[in-house]
C-alpha cells in the first residue's frame, strides 16, 4: 500500500511530460477559472478532443489538474471587484470584497489562494482516507436528507443577517426561495412563471442572477461613487508582506481550515448535493461557530478562509463516486467521467483491485496541481491586487463588459441578458438601501434542491421520512442552530452591536 | 484536335452527370463545405451521453468533410426543447444542424404547443445507435421474472428522471397500458437512479440496456425484459403482453429505440449539401476509430443515414388514436 502510494508520487514528478502537462492544466485552468461564465465542465468539454492521443496516465492527469484548480482563481474576481464567477464563489464575495475595500486585497488573496490550495489537499486526503468506506456513506443520503441538509443551510440565513436586519435578511431570502420557483415544477412537470419562455424552464440561470445581485451593483456604486475599490490608499503595507498575513491567516484558523475542507469534501462525495451547498454551508458554519460573528460581511477573513477551503475540497470527494461508482459527483466530473472512458479508464469496483496505483495518481496529481497553483497566483496576486487601487470609473466599464460576456456566455441565451439587466436594478436597489444580498443567493441555490428532494422523499416515504435516524440527526441540528440563532438575536438586541451584513 | 478532345471530355462529362446526378451534385455539395465553419448543436449541457456522443460525431464528420470547422455549441434547456427550436429555426444552408433526444417524438404526437419543429420535415442526416429498452429490478427487490413483477400484490417503487423527461413518459405509457404494480418516482437525474437503487429506496427501473449494462454485470440486478435490439439473453416484451394496445405502445417504444442519437437540420437544406452531409456522417459512423472510442464510452453504436431515418421517424410518428390517449394520460400524470 504504502510502496504503491509513493511509487506513484515518485512516478509522477519524475515524468517531465506528465509535470509538463500539468503545467500547462494549471495555467489553463486558472485562465477558464477566473473567467466569469466559463464553468470547469465547459473548458473540460473543449479540451477532451486534446486528450485522445494521450496515454491513460497522462490524460487523466491533464483533465484533473485541470478541474481542480478551476475554483482556486474563480475567488479573485470575487475578492477585488466582487464579481463570483458562479455559486460558490458568491460565499467568498461577502467577506472578500469588503476587505479589498479597505486596501487589504492582497491579505484576502493570500489567505484565500492558501485556504483553496490546502482546502484541495485535505480534500485528496479525505479521498484517500475514505476509500474503504465509501459505499456505506454514499448509501446514507437520500433525497430525505438531501432535503434536510438543503433546509440547513437555508436555516443559515438567520445568521447572515441577524440583529436589526433579521427582517429584511428573511424577506430577501423568501426572495430569492420565490425565484427559485421559477421554471419546470417538478410534481407537475408543468412549467412555472415561465409564460411562453421556453429559457425559464429550467429556473433562473445562477450565474446570471448572482453577477446581477453582486457584482453591476458593486460596478455601478464604484462608478458614481468615484475612487478606487480600496478605500485606504495604497501604503507600504501594500506589498508581499501583507499577502504574506494573509497566508499566515490560514494556519492560525487550522481547526477551521480541517473542519470545512473535511465538510467540503463530504459533501462533495453525495451525488445530487450541488457544489454550492458545500460553500454555503461551510460559510455559515463559519459565522455560527465564530466567537464575534458580528465582524462577518464586512471582511472577517474566515469568511473567505471557510467557503474557499469547501470549493476546493469538495473535488477530491467528488472523485470518490465518480471513480468507484461510475456516478458523478458534481456536473463537473460527469464531464470528466466521459472522458476517463475515452482515456480506457473503467470505473467501478475494480478501480481499487487493479488500478491503485493510478488512484494514487490521481490523489498526488489533486495534491501537486494545488500546490502549483497556489504558487504561481501568490507570485502573480500582488501585481493584480494593484487593480484595487485604480481609479473605480476607469475600471468599472472595463468589468462590466466582462460581466455581460460571462452572462451571455453561461448558457448562450440571449435573454439572459435582459434578466441581468432587470435583477441589477433590484441589486443595486438592495445595495442602496443597505440590505443583505446572501441569503437571496442561499435561497435561489438551495430552494429548487430543496423542493425537489421533499418531493422525492414523500413519493418514497411519505411524512414519516422525517424519522428516518440521519432525518432526526439532521433535524436535531436545525432546531439547535434556529434556537441558538434566537438566543444570539435576542442577546445581541440588548445593548451589543448587531451584525450588519451589506453584501 | 485539341479542342475536340475539350468537347468531347465535356460531353462525356455531361452524359455522366445525366447518369449519376448524385455524384456530381454531392461532389458540389462536398466543395461547399470546404472552408465553412459548421455550428453543431448539443441540445443538452456538457456531460452525459447526448452531449459526448455529439461531439463524437462532430468530431468525425469533420473528418470527412474536408476544410470544414465543426463547432459544437451546448444549448440546454426545457428537455431539449430550446435546442431543437434552434436548429429548425436556423437557415437551411447546411452549415447548422445538430443532436437532439428522440423523446420529443412523444411532444410531437401528444401536439405539445411548445415545439416549432416538425420532426418529419427536417433534414435527416443520421442516427448512431439502437438504444433498447429494459425492465431492470435489483437484486434485493427478489423479483426474477416479468410474470413475478406482473402479479406482485404489493406494488413496487420504479426511479425516472424528471417529470415531464423522455423517461418518465415511458416508465409511465408501460406502467399504465400494461397494468404493471410499479409506483413510478421521478427527479432522478444522471445516474442517481442507480444510487436509489443501490441505496434500496426503489426496485428497478425502465431505461435504456446500455446505461444499465455495468450495472447488471456487477451483479446488482437483473433484466426481465426488453424492447427492441437484437439481443437474445433477455425475453422481448412484446411476447409476453396480450392487449391490443398494451402491444401498439410496446411498438412505439420500440421504433423509438430503434432510432437514437439523431443528427439532423432545418427543413430544406438543398439536396446536394445534405447528401454531402449524409456521406460523411456515413464514413465517420462506420470509421473503426470512430467505433472503437464509442464502445470505450459505452455509447451504442448501430447506424443508419438519411432517408432510413426519416421512414423510421414517419413510421413511430403515425400512431393509432388509443396509443396517442395513453401517451396524453402518461403526460398528464407527469
Amino acid at each position: 500500500m504504502i510502496e504503491t502510494m509513493f511509487g506513484a508520487l515518485f512516478n509522477l514528478v519524475s515524468t517531465p511530460h506528465t509535470m509538463g502537462l500539468m503545467l500547462i492544466a494549471v495555467v489553463f485552468g486558472l485562465l477558464v477559472g477566473v473567467t466569469p461564465g466559463i464553468g470547469g465542465k465547459l473548458s473540460i468539454a473543449m479540451a477532451i478532443p486534446f486528450v485522445y492521443g494521450m496515454d491513460m496516465v497522462a490524460g487523466a492527469v491533464f483533465l484533473l489538474t485541470m478541474h481542480a484548480v478551476n475554483g482556486t482563481s474563480g475567488q479573485i474576481s470575487s475578492i477585488m471587484f466582487g464579481i463570483p464567477g458562479d455559486g460558490d464563489d458568491a460565499a467568498t464575495t461577502l467577506d472578500g470584497y469588503p476587505l479589498a475595500k479597505q486596501g487589504q486585497a492582497a491579505r484576502a488573496l493570500g489567505a484565500s489562494i492558501t485556504a483553496s490550495g490546502v482546502g484541495g489537499i485535505i480534500g485528496a486526503v479525505v479521498f484517500a482516507v475514505m476509500i474503504p468506506v465509501l459505499e456505506p456513506v454514499i448509501l446514507m443520503f437520500s433525497p430525505a436528507e438531501f432535503f434536510l441538509i438543503a433546509l440547513l443551510g437555508i436555516s443559515f440565513i438567520a445568521f447572515l443577517a441577524s440583529g436589526s436586519k433579521i427582517v429584511k435578511g428573511v424577506i430577501v431570502g423568501f426572495y430569492g426561495l420565490m425565484l427559485s420557483t421559477i421554471g419546470m415544477d417538478p410534481i407537475t412537470g408543468t412549467p412555472r412563471y415561465a409564460g411562453d419562455m421556453l429559457f425559464l424552464w429550467d429556473g433562473v440561470s445562477l450565474v446570471t442572477a448572482v453577477l446581477a445581485m453582486f457584482a453591476v451593483p458593486e460596478m455601478l456604486a464604484l462608478a458614481t461613487k468615484g475612487g478606487a475599490i480600496s478605500a485606504a490608499p495604497m501604503d507600504k503595507a501594500f506589498s508581499y508582506r501583507q499577502m504574506f498575513s494573509g497566508v499566515m491567516e490560514v494556519p492560525r484558523h487550522w481547526w477551521l481550515v480541517l473542519r470545512t475542507s473535511v465538510i467540503g469534501s463530504v459533501i462533495g462525495m453525495i451525488p445530487g448535493l450541488g457544489g454550492s451547498t458545500a460553500a454555503w454551508l461551510c460559510y455559515g458554519h463559519a459565522v455560527q461557530s465564530s466567537k464575534t460573528p458580528e465582524r462577518f460581511g464586512k471582511g472577517a477573513i474566515e469568511g473567505v478562509i471557510a467557503p474557499e477551503t469547501a470549493s476546493n475540497g469538495k473535488e477530491g470527494g467528488s472523485l470518490l463516486p465518480t471513480l468507484f461508482f461510475g456516478i458523478p459527483g458534481s456536473s463537473g466530473m460527469a464531464v470528466l467521467l466521459g472522458a476517463f472512458l475515452i482515456l480506457g479508464i473503467q470505473p467501478g469496483a475494480m478501480m481499487v483491485t487493479k488500478h491503485l496505483d493510478l488512484v494514487w495518481t490521481l490523489i498526488w496529481a489533486l495534491v501537486v496541481g494545488n500546490l502549483i497553483a497556489v504558487a504561481m497566483l501568490l507570485v502573480v496576486c500582488r501585481w493584480i491586487a494593484v487593480l484595487t487601487f485604480v481609479n473605480g470609473r476607469m475600471l468599472a466599464p472595463f468589468i462590466l463588459v466582462f460581466v455581460t460576456i460571462g452572462c451571455f456566455v453561461s448558457d448562450v441565451q440571449w435573454q439572459n441578458l435582459v434578466v441581468l439587466v432587470l435583477f441589477s436594478a433590484i441589486g443595486y436597489g438592495f445595495q442602496r438601501a443597505g440590505w443583505p444580498r446572501s441569503p437571496f443567493v442561499i435561497g435561489l441555490v438551495l430552494g429548487g434542491q430543496a423542493e425537489a428532494s421533499l418531493h422525492q422523499a414523500l413519493q418514497l416515504w411519505g411524512y414519516s421520512f422525517f424519522l428516518r435516524p440521519m432525518s432526526l440527526v439532521l433535524i436535531g441540528m436545525i432546531v439547535a442552530l434556529m434556537i441558538y440563532a434566537f438566543y444570539r438575536n435576542f442577546r445581541s438586541g440588548n445593548g451589543q452591536p448587531s451584525v450588519e451584513v451589506n453584501t | 484536335m485539341g479542342m475536340q478532345t475539350l468537347r468531347i471530355a465535356a460531353s462525356g462529362a455531361a452524359i455522366m452527370s445525366t447518369f449519376w446526378p448524385g455524384l456530381a451534385l454531392a461532389e458540389d455539395g462536398v466543395e461547399f463545405f470546404n472552408g465553412k465553419t459548421i455550428n453543431y448543436i448539443v441540445a443538452t449541457a456538457p456531460g452525459g451521453v447526448y452531449d459526448t456522443n455529439g461531439r463524437l460525431v462532430a468530431q468525425y464528420m469533420q473528418k470527412y468533410l474536408p476544410g470544414s470547422t465543426f463547432v459544437v455549441q451546448n444549448m440546454p434547456g426545457a428537455g431539449h426543447l430550446l435546442g431543437t427550436n434552434y436548429i429548425y429555426a436556423s437557415e437551411p444552408d447546411g452549415v447548422t444542424f445538430g443532436t437532439f433526444n428522440t423523446g420529443l417524438l412523444y411532444g410531437q404526437l401528444s401536439g405539445d404547443p411548445n415545439i416549432k419543429f416538425d420532426l418529419t420535415k427536417m433534414s435527416w442526416i443520421g442516427k448512431v445507435a439502437s438504444d433498447p429498452r429494459i425492465i431492470l429490478v435489483t437484486k434485493e427487490s427478489g423479483i426474477e421474472s416479468y410474470e413475478q413483477l406482473k402479479t406482485l400484490k404489493e406494488p413496487v417503487k420504479f426511479a425516472t428522471a424528471g417529470k415531464g423527461s423522455a423517461s418518465m413518459i415511458e416508465a409511465t405509457m408501460f406502467v399504465n397500458a400494461l397494468k404493471l404494480p410499479i409506483q413510478v418516482v421521478s427527479g432522478y437525474n444522471g445516474n442517481e437512479d442507480q444510487l436509489a437503487m443501490m441505496r434500496g429506496e426503489v426496485q428497478g427501473v425502465i431505461g435504456s440496456r446500455s446505461e444499465f449494462q455495468q450495472f447488471v454485470d456487477e451483479g446488482k440486478g437483473r433484466f426481465i425484459a426488453q424492447v427492441g435490439g437484437t439481443e437474445t439473453d433477455v425475453p422481448q416484451l412484446s411476447t409476453m403482453v396480450d392487449d391490443a394496445t398494451a402491444k401498439q405502445v410496446v411498438g412505439l417504444i420500440e421504433s423509438q429505440s430503434g432510432i437514437s442519437r439523431l443528427s439532423a437540420g432545418p427543413a430544406g437544406i438543398p439536396e446536394d449539401r445534405l447528401k454531402a452531409l449524409r456521406d460523411a456522417y456515413k464514413a465517420a459512423t462506420s470509421d473503426p476509430e470512430f467505433i472503437e472510442k464509442a464502445r470505450a464510452l459505452g455509447l451504442p453504436v448501430d447506424p443508419a443515414v438519411g432517408d432510413e431515418v426519416r421512414t423510421r421517424v414517419e413510421k413511430a410518428l403515425d400512431q393509432a388514436p388509443e396509443v396517442i390517449n395513453v401517451l396524453k394520460e402518461a403526460l398528464s400524470e407527469g
